[in-house]
């Protein structure tokens, strides 16, 4: 049997991502990682959970692997599992595993998406004993120092069918996100895009003004993410409106007067 | 049985080999001709002299012959059953040691079967038989028709019925309904719903209801509802049921009909989109109420914007859109600025929370 392994290197961030704070999670994360704490980032999607740890990763000197969850996700997955490469059978670790071994930043992205028996190999890693049990190998795996977990969670998808344990949530240091405040999105949105602080300040308004909506029929608000689209399309030459209609109304709603009301915001803008 | 062609026709259907073959030969045609010609008579009759001819024709006696056929059919011409009996016994007869056996033999079947000849009083019975079962032929197409007209009659009367039990539930109806209708569409109301009430007051039910919400929500004109009501009335005159379903609102036509004459856009069209247009720029749950509710809600609510049932100040919808934008964004940001819940104690609070949302130069 042989033992295969991704390169760790593979995973290292060059350069600096752009991420501008909104609070004290900067620091919050980096007392996480000097205590061995793992941390659990909530907050909507495209707030910047994501490039929150990539810019952590990057400030830390630390590799970062990044398993996106979906409902199909199960531990084997995520320790790995032995294959056949010809007449051999070959084990080949999983990302957590890798992260693990190589002591750098694993981000389990949405793990309430994963299958429940996933939760299972977590535990062990959060608490005390930072182990990884590969059960299959018959093998433990002691988690370096500079390894950590970082799991993101989004409270406004979770139902009763799919919600984290309070076993679980009772493991991480959470750190709660939200949409920036208008002053900073402003300034994400020409950095990240490329606009200009008037066209920057007409999609937050914009943005905002459809967060409004999130109790009244949409699940969630537009994005810093997409917002951050319109920019870049209206940057690219494309028209204000059909930027905002092609990144905004449509991507966040499927209902159309839903779609039309938001048209009529962005209309009042540009 | 055997068949037999030649010229004697059907008569070989009954004519058994052995019965031709005791015929003398010579006179085998005239046989065949004969009880073809007595079988014309009835078949039954032409079976029986077939099988009693040949015996006659072997004694060479023509006379015999001449004799038993015009005997036979002069019984057969009274009642062909006693005719067919009578074939059968009269061979015999003629060999009886009376020669005048078989004719007073033959007397008497003819009385009895033929009885005796009619009286005066049943011919007069007969003849007035005839002339009543002429007279019912005569009289049954009037028969016919009373009977539609009892039918239809009575078709009228329960649907008179049915219009006076209407009547009566349009009666109990109208003066709640009037109570809400606005004073100034009174007169029109009253004028279109007298017109359907006329034609059915089933239907005019249904109006009354229909033109009360279509008047006080400010749908229909006084003209549009005029309209409305006549083409109802033109359906309403070709299929009673369809007209109720118009006035209704319940046929596609009516909603059809609702649509061209309407002038200007309807709120009810774009309700929601302003709702949540003026929720999305106040921040608060905005309610879009029409103008037909300000007599039940608060003017100036903290939660509601009050907006026309029509924009009719464009022509074009487009246009008529942006006019309820304008006016449901007044009303957000009276909402969102509490323009009526304003007092003078409340300046640094207020001041301090537009400078918090907007910044210093709100201030």
């Amino acid at each position: 049997m042989a033992v295969e392994t991704q390169r760790m290197e593979d995973f290292r961030l060059e350069a600096e991502p752009y991420y501008l704070p909104l609070g004290n999670e900067v620091e919050l994360f980096e007392a996480a990682y000097a205590a061995n704490l793992p941390v659990m980032l909530k907050g909507p999607t495209g707030c910047g959970k994501t490039r929150f740890v990539e810019y952590m990763s990057w400030k830390l000197g630390r590799t970062l692997v990044t398993v996106g969850c979906h409902e199909d996700l199960t531990a084997s997955d995520l320790v790995g599992k032995y294959t056949l490469r010809g007449d051999e059978t070959v084990w080949q670790d999983g990302p957590l595993t890798t992260a693990v071994k190589a002591g750098g930043i694993a981000y389990l992205d949405e793990v309430v998406e994963a299958r429940k028996d996933t939760t299972v190999v977590i535990h062990p890693l959060t608490d005390d004993r930072r182990i990884l049990p590969l059960e299959k190998k018959g093998e433990v795996v002691q988690a370096p120092d500079d390894f950590m977990l970082v799991i993101s969670y989004n409270p406004g998808y979770q139902s009763v069918l799919k919600d984290l344990k309070h076993s679980t949530k009772q493991r991480f240091v959470a750190l709660d996100f939200d949409y920036p405040t208008p002053d900073l999105e402003e300034v994400i949105l020409q950095e990240e895009a490329g606009i200009d602080a008037e066209t920057a300040s007409k999609l937050v308004k914009i943005g905002e003004k459809v967060r409004n909506l999130r109790t009244h029929g949409l699940e969630e608000g537009v994005s810093t993410r997409l917002l951050v689209y319109a920019g870049q399309l209206i940057a690219g030459g494309v028209e204000p409106v059909v930027a905002c209609e092609a990144t905004i109304c449509k991507p966040i709603t499927d209902d159309l007067e839903m779609q039309r009301s938001i048209l009529e915001l962005v209309n009042t803008q540009f | 049985m055997s068949t037999q062609g030649g010229p004697t026709g059907n008569v070989g259907m009954y004519v058994g080999r052995e019965m031709l073959a005791s015929v003398p030969e010579d006179r085998r045609d005239d046989y065949l001709r004969l009880v073809e010609e007595i079988s014309d008579l009835k078949y039954q009759l032409g079976v029986e002299v077939a099988r009693q001819l040949p015996r006659l024709f072997q004694e060479q006696d023509d006379t015999a012959v001449e004799r038993y056929l015009d005997q036979v059919r002069s019984i057969a011409d009274v009642g062909w059953k006693s005719g067919v009996e009578v074939a059968k016994q009269l061979p015999d007869l003629y060999h009886a040691p009376d020669p005048r056996i078989a004719d007073a033999y033959i007397e008497i079947i003819a009385d009895a079967t033929q009885g005796t000849p009619d009286d005066d009083e049943t011919q007069a019975f007969s003849s007035e038989l005839e002339d009543l079962e002429r007279q019912l032929r005569e009289i049954e197409p009037k028969q016919q028709r009373a009977q539609e007209l009892k039918s239809l009659l009575a078709a009228r009367d329960r649907r008179d019925e049915k219009r006076r039990k209407h009547a009566q539930e349009l009666a109990a109806a109208l003066p709640p309904i009037l109570a809400r209708l606005r004073a100034r569409h009174r007169e029109v109301y009253m004028r279109e719903v007298r017109l359907v009430a006329s034609a059915d007051p089933e239907a005019a039910l249904e109006a009354a209801n229909t033109l009360l919400d279509l008047l006080n929500s400010e749908r229909l004109s006084h003209d549009g509802a005029a309209e409305w009501t006549r083409r109802g009335l033109d359906v309403l005159e070709k299929n009673r049921e369809v007209g109720r379903g118009y006035f209704r609102m319940g046929s596609k036509y009516s909603l059809d009909v609702l649509e061209e004459l309407r002038e200007g856009l309807a709120l009810r069209q774009v309700a929601r989109v302003l709702k949540l247009y003026a929720t999305a720029l106040s921040g608060r749950d905005v309610a879009v109420r029409g103008i037909d509710e300000m007599e039940t809600v608060d003017r100036f609510g903290p939660d509601h914007i009050i907006l026309p049932a029509d924009m009719r100040f464009f022509q074009d919808d487009d246009r008529n859109f942006t006019a309820y934008k304008v006016a449901a964004a007044h009303g957000a940001a009276r909402i969102e600025f509490g323009t009526y819940r304003f007092q003078l104690d409340d300046v640094p609070e207020t001041v301090e929370a537009l400078t918090e949302r907007y910044g210093n130069s709100a201030a």
